[in-house]
Formats: C-alpha cells, structure tokens, sequence
C-alpha cells in the first residue's frame, strides 16, 4: 500500500510532490517517487539530476516519510507509471498536469491524461499554484 | 602521440588472442575488390603508342595493394587484432551492433531507391523520414508523419523555388 | 591590400552577410548535435552548390567549419562529450570547470579564444597564401605528383592507431577514384552506363561521412540521458581574462601550423597547447580540477588548425581535414579546381573568402556569446528524429546530384561501406582523400610522363620533389625506428606484436 508519483524536476512536478506528500502523511502510506526517461535524447529535463532526487529524498525523509525512488530508462512513460502502481498496489496515483491545447495534445502526447484514464486505482490531478 | 596510447583495449587477455572473426568478411571484400581492380586492369588495352601511362597501370597498383592488404588484415585477424570501432558523442559500443534496426533502416532507405521516381520525392521523403523515426523508436504516429511530411514537402518547394532543382513529384504531379 | 577591402567588399553584401549567418548558425548548432560534425553538415549541404552561386555556398561552408568547431567545445564543457577528437582535450577541463559551476566561464574563454585564434589565424593565412601562391605555380608535374603523394602517405600514416586500416581506407578511396572513362575506354563501371563519367563524388561523400554515420550511431544508440550542467551566458572575470590570454596565443601557435602541415590536423596541436599550458600555470594544482588555461589554450589551437587547413587547400588544392576535403568537392562541383593556379585565377573569390572568414569570426562570438543557453535547448529533440533527418537530407543530397534512382542505390551501399569502416576502426580520412586526389595524382604523373617521353627518373628531377620524397622516408624511417624501439623494450605484450602488425 503506497502512493506513487509521477515526478519531473519542474513546477509540474514539484506541486505534485507537495500534494503527494501531504496525502501520504495523512493516509499514513510509504510513497513511491517515480522519474523515468524515455532516454532518447541527448538530454532529458525531465528527467532530475542525481543531486536533485537526492534533495528530494532527504526532504521527505526529515518530513517523517518512508520514500523509496524509482528511475529508469522506458520504452513509455505513463506505462512505468502504471506498472510501478500496480506493483506496489498503489492507492493513489498523484501527477502533475499541465494546460496543453488540442493540436499540442495530438502532437506531443499527454503522460497525464493517459494515467488518469488507464489507471486502475485513483488518480489526483495536480495544478501548480 | 597521444593516440598511441590508447591504442589498445588493455582487456585482450595476453594469452589466447581474442579473434574478431567479422574481419575476415573485410579481408575477403578487400580481396575481391582488389582482384576486380586487377582483372579489370587486364582488360584495358594500350590505346595509342604515345600512352605512357596506359590506364592499366593504376588500376595494377591500386589492386595488388587491395590484395595485399587483404591478406595483411587476415593475418592481423589471426593473430588477435581487434579493431577499437569508432566512439562518439551519442554512441554507445557496450551492446554490441544492433542489426535488426541496421537491416530496417537499409530496407527503409531502398523503398525510397525503388519508389522515388514512381511516387515522387513528397511522397517517398514522408515514407522514409517516418520510417526511419519508427525504426529509431519512435512511436507518436501523428506526430512523426506530421514532420515528415512537412519536410518532404518543404524541400521538394525549396528546391525547386529556391535552388531550381525539380525533384521527381511522381503520382503528384500536376498537383504539385 | 586593394584585394583584401575588395574581397571585404565582396563578403559584406547583404546576401553574403546573410549566408555567413546561416552557416555560423548551422556550424553551431551541429557541433552541439550529438552525431553530427561539420564535415558531414558540409556534405549534406552540397546540393546548394547547384544554384547558389560560389563564392555565397563556400562563405556558408567557412562559416559552417569555424561554427563546428566552437559548437564542438561547448557539449564538451557542458556535457563532457566531446564530439570531435580535437575537443577531446576542452572536455579535460571543460567538463571540471562547469561541475565547480564555472561554466560560463568556460564558455566565455572558449568562444573569445576562439575568435581570437579564428582572427590570428585568418591574419596570417591572408599574410601567407600569397607568398605560397606564386611559389606553387612554378612547380611542374613531377613536385606535384610527390606533393600529393606524401599528402596520401602522411594523412594515412600519421593519423589514426592503426597504420594497416589506413592504407586500407587509402586504397579503397584509390580504387574509387579509378571509376570512369579513362583514354576512352570504361574503367570500373561494373557495366553501369551511369558510372561512366566517374563515381559522383558527392555521393561518396554524403554516404561515407552522412549516411555510414547515421547507420553507426543508430546501430549503437546510447539509451541513457546525459546530465547536463545549466549555463547561463557565458563572462569572465578580470582575472580570468588575465590568466586567458597568453594561453589563447601560445595555443594559436601551436594550432595554425598543424592546421597547414598535411596530416597534421588538431589533436596534436590542442594536446601540446594542453601539456605546455599546465607545465607553464601559476596555478598548476588547479589541472585536473577545472584549470581555465586548460581550457583557453587547446581551444584556441583548435580553431587556429581550422585556419591552417585552409592554405593547403587553396594553394595546393590537398585537404588535410575531414571537413576540408568535403569543402574541396563543393569548389570541385563548380568546376573549381583549387592548386597551383587557382589562387592567380580566381582572386576575387579567394579573397572574398579570406575576407568572409573575418566576418564568420566576428559573427561567431557575436552570436555565440548571448545564445549560449538556446544551444543547450538542442539536445533534447528526440533521437529518431535526429537521425531520420540525417537520413532524409542524406538521400535528398545525393538525389540531387544527378537526379538520379540509381545514385541513391549507391549512397545506400557506399553507406553500408561507410558503416563496416567504422565497426573495423578504418579511418574515413584517408578514404575520401584517397577518391579525391587519385585522378589527380594519376593526371600529374600522366602529364610528367608525357613531357619526358616516358622516362621516369623525371619524378625525381625537381627539388620540390625530392624534399618530398625525403620527408616521406623520414616519415616511414621515423615509424620503423619507434616501432623497433618498442619491439625492444618489451617483447612479449600484445602491444607490439599488434603494431608490428600494423606497419
């Protein structure tokens, strides 16, 4: 029983990380923070910085959290997601979401919105403030 | 020199000499390219008599070192010579080759060989650039067919606008 | 100097301001590209060569040679992946000095020594090509046939780890350069009317250094994302001036004459600027750590050996460089040929040329210096993208040179050619040198033959030639003697038994 994460190193993520957190200590789970790359650029922003999960740990740790970290390279992002969710029989799915229009939609894809509508347990859609 | 020293992966255990059997597939090209060179080489004639340097004699040259070098690469070969293939930027050589996405690629490229005066660069560019995206992994359908065609189209006008160069519009034409 | 404000004259149009930005642009933004250099960029731009005119295409292409070259340097410092094998070097210190978060300033000196060496450069090679020029054009056929002959041998002895997969690569690209009519007859068509006129040479070009590239890399992919370290606009302190500028000249030094020498190339000028600069810092506990003279010195030989390859180019017509050979097809598909009497011939464009490399320098820190973070942004487009781009500007370029099915049918094989070279370490330098200088050498010994009545003591009968020949026993000499040496010291490694072999 745990709530899993999407994370990426950006407001996005972060404002999910602040809701996961407070949900976490409420419902007294572990959480599962998840930051995978598709790797198939050069360079990913998506994807955080060792010293940037690193910071993110140790401030759920202080905050009384048990975290546990996940990072990979995928073939789909969402996927992982959904498959670290139902291996750790996850409660709660948080992601962060962003405005995107219809063309943005058809050309890039949404992570969000394929893990609100696949996943199997509830999912909080999270805005940054 | 610096790239002396690097020059041998200090993994090749000294004992038994790790045998790159590939490279005997180059040594046997080599060799059948020399001996192209020279065969074709026998088959010239002498033209005029004021020929000094009758087109033979290259061909003579260029082919007995192909053949020699072949047979220097299969002994290299034999006695442990490993090659240190090419590192890059974006190039990882822990895996090993990755033939399947080589053959795809080769496919990709000679459906445009074949199609391109049938169909018409609009038409075979969008093929070749979404195919080769899917062959490299991608697999936002829209999106790479978008981009393909979009490039396809923008240099078939390019080059025929701004460099005067038509390309073939093939089943377009008229359209275009 | 009248010829030097005509040819500013020539390079300050607004089309040609327009194609140097273009090129400085490209030449950037593909030395930041994982998996494209400069040199296959100038390769899958040579179908611009069919309608713009010379002296624009080749401002674009200078332009593209000096922008690749500071490109480069920055994914070393900021990624610690260096590209080319002459930023091998910037990526020591570089990368050190972006973790210790002086990035910028890493940048900074890089992209001033750059324009400070690219300038120093650009000086000399307008002080020097005119000297060199009438000089040249006195030599007969035999100085050039060994000219080019010890351009073949150094290119291919002197650079690369194995000195067998050069001779390899050599006589490959020989063995192309013997395709075509020669005294009327078909010469290595393999019976394909449409080789008649000879292997189209931007072709092999495109296929050996475009599509034989893509086809390695995409079969080698890296799955891994890089951490790359954020930049803001690069600056330096006083200080960091200070301890920048002597480095940025010393390294110049050393960068312009390697650059002219056939064969000499970058990596061992940015590697002498590196070990001369650490031997000379006041600071010499900061190398390895992130030491800016590190950094200011093989940069600015790196792109003063730009400048260098550029006067064996014009006056000789020899490129010593990947890049610069693909440089010389774009003058060969004007009908171009540069050598001995291209620089008399053809002043306007040379000095227009001269006169645009000052520009594309300018330029280059101009634009460089404020748009250093949007480079960053280029390394996240998605790879298939990346190279199925490579693969669609490769096969159009090789489509358009002669609008024909059958010159992609040979790009395609002569890329597979391309990709077995790299998976068997056989350098691609020697290759296209080898079809590029081949029907030359075969024309000068030729035309020798013809003016002596076939004797052939006159190859030796010029003393241009015989310096030549000279230093090509000196070479060989040279190579024999360090691989006795190494044989004797130590008998049984592998090591020597694999260079016995590759001599």
């Amino acid at each position: 029983m745990s709530i899993v994460i999407a994370y990426s190193p950006d407001i996005y993520g972060r404002a999910a990380l602040e809701h996961a957190l407070a949900e976490a200590r409420l419902r007294e789970t572990s959480l599962v923070v998840v930051n995978v790359t598709r790797g198939d650029s050069l360079v990913d922003s998506h994807y955080a910085h060792e010293d940037e999960v690193q910071l993110v740990m140790d401030r759920l740790k202080a905050e009384g959290v048990d975290a546990t970290v996940r990072r990979d390279v995928v073939p789909d992002i969402a996927d992982a997601v959904l498959d670290v969710a139902a291996e750790e029989h996850a409660t709660l799915i948080v992601v962060g979401v962003r405005h995107r229009s219809a063309v943005g939609k058809m050309l890039l894809g949404s992570v969000a919105q394929r893990v609100i509508l696949d996943a199997s347990c509830p999912v909080l859609a999270v805005k940054p403030s | 020199m610096p790239e002396q020293s690097q020059q041998i992966p200090q993994t090749t255990p000294p004992a038994r000499p790790v045998v790159d059997s590939a490279q005997y597939g180059m040594a046997v090209f080599l060799a059948v390219a020399g001996a192209y060179v020279v065969d074709n080489g026998t088959q010239m004639r002498s033209s005029a008599s004021k020929d000094f340097l009758p087109p033979s004699t290259f061909a003579y040259v260029v082919g007995a070192a192909l053949l020699a070098l072949s047979v220097l690469l299969a002994v290299a070969t034999a006695r442990g010579d490993t090659p240190d293939a090419e590192d890059g930027e974006d190039v990882d050589l822990a895996g090993g080759s990755d033939v399947r996405t080589l053959v795809l690629l080769a496919a990709v490229l000679s459906v445009n060989v074949f199609l391109i005066e049938l169909l018409g660069w609009p038409v075979t560019g969008a093929i070749l650039f979404t195919g080769a995206a899917w062959v490299l992994g991608s697999r936002h359908w829209v999106r790479d067919v978008a981009i393909g065609v979009a490039l396809s189209f923008g240099t078939f006008y390019a080059f025929y606008l701004g460099l005067g160069v038509p390309l073939p519009a093939g089943i377009l034409n008229g359209v275009l | 100097m009248d010829l030097l404000l005509d040819g500013f004259a020539a390079a300050l149009t607004p089309t040609n301001i327009l194609f140097a930005v273009l090129g400085v642009l490209l030449g950037t933004a593909v030395g930041v590209l994982p998996g494209i250099g400069p040199a296959m960029t100038v390769a899958l731009l040579l179908p611009v060569t069919y309608s713009v005119p010379a002296e624009s295409a080749l401002i674009m292409f200078a332009g593209i040679y000096y922008g690749g070259m500071y490109g480069g340097s920055t994914t070393s410092i900021l990624l610690n992946t260096p590209g080319e094998s002459s930023s091998v070097i910037t990526a020591l210190e570089g990368n050190k000095m972006a973790k210790t978060g002086r990035a910028a300033q890493a940048l900074a000196t890089a992209a001033i020594g750059s324009f400070v060496a690219g300038t120093i450069g650009t000086v000399l090679l307008i002080l020097l090509a005119p000297t060199v020029g009438p000089l040249v054009v006195k030599l007969g056929a035999p100085s050039y046939f060994a000219i080019m002959l010890l351009a073949l041998v150094s290119v291919t002895v002197v650079l690369g780890s194995s000195k067998l997969r050069g001779f390899i690569a050599l006589f490959l690209g020989l063995a192309m350069g013997l395709v075509g009519m020669s005294s009327g007859q078909p010469r290595m068509t393999f019976g394909f009317a449409e080789l008649s006129d000879g292997i189209e040479i931007v072709v092999v070009a495109v296929a050996i250094f475009a599509l034989g590239e893509a086809l390695w890399v995409a079969a080698h992919l890296r799955r891994t994302p890089l951490e790359i370290i954020p930049a803001g606009r690069p600056w330096m302190s006083r200080s960091d001036w200070s301890r920048s500028w002597k480095p940025w000249l010393r390294g110049t030094a050393f960068g312009f004459p390697f650059g002219a020498l056939p064969a000499g190339g970058a990596e061992i000028p940015t590697f002498l600027s590196y070990v001369t600069e650490r031997r000379l810092s006041k600071h010499p506990e900061e190398f390895g750590k992130g030491a800016i003279e590190g950094v200011a010195g093989p940069e600015a030989a790196n792109n003063a050996s730009a400048a260098g390859t550029l006067l064996p180019m014009l006056a000789l017509g020899l490129p010593t460089t990947a890049t610069a050979a693909v440089i010389l097809v774009a003058f060969e598909s004007y009908g171009l040929q540069p050598g001995p009497q291209f620089m008399t011939q053809n002043e306007e464009l040379v000095w227009a040329l001269l006169a645009s490399l000052f520009v594309a320098n300018a330029l280059l820190l101009v634009l460089n210096l404020p748009l250093a973070p949007v480079w960053a942004k280029l390394l996240r487009i998605p790879r298939p993208y990346l190279y199925a781009g490579i693969l669609f500007f490769a096969t159009l370029g090789a489509y358009s040179a002669s609008a024909s099915a059958f010159d992609l049918g040979l790009l395609l094989v002569l890329g597979v050619l391309g990709f077995a070279m790299r998976r068997f370490a056989i350098p691609v330098l020697p290759l296209i040198i080898g079809v590029i200088l081949g029907p030359r050498l075969e024309e000068q010994l030729s035309e020798a033959l013809d003016i002596s009545r076939g004797d052939y003591s006159t190859l030796w009968g010029e003393p241009a030639a015989i310096i030549c020949y000279l230093v090509m026993a000196l070479v060989v000499a040279g190579l024999v003697a360090a691989q006795l040496r190494g044989n004797r010291q130590d008998t049984r490694t592998p090591e020597t038994e694999k260079d016995e072999v590759h001599t």
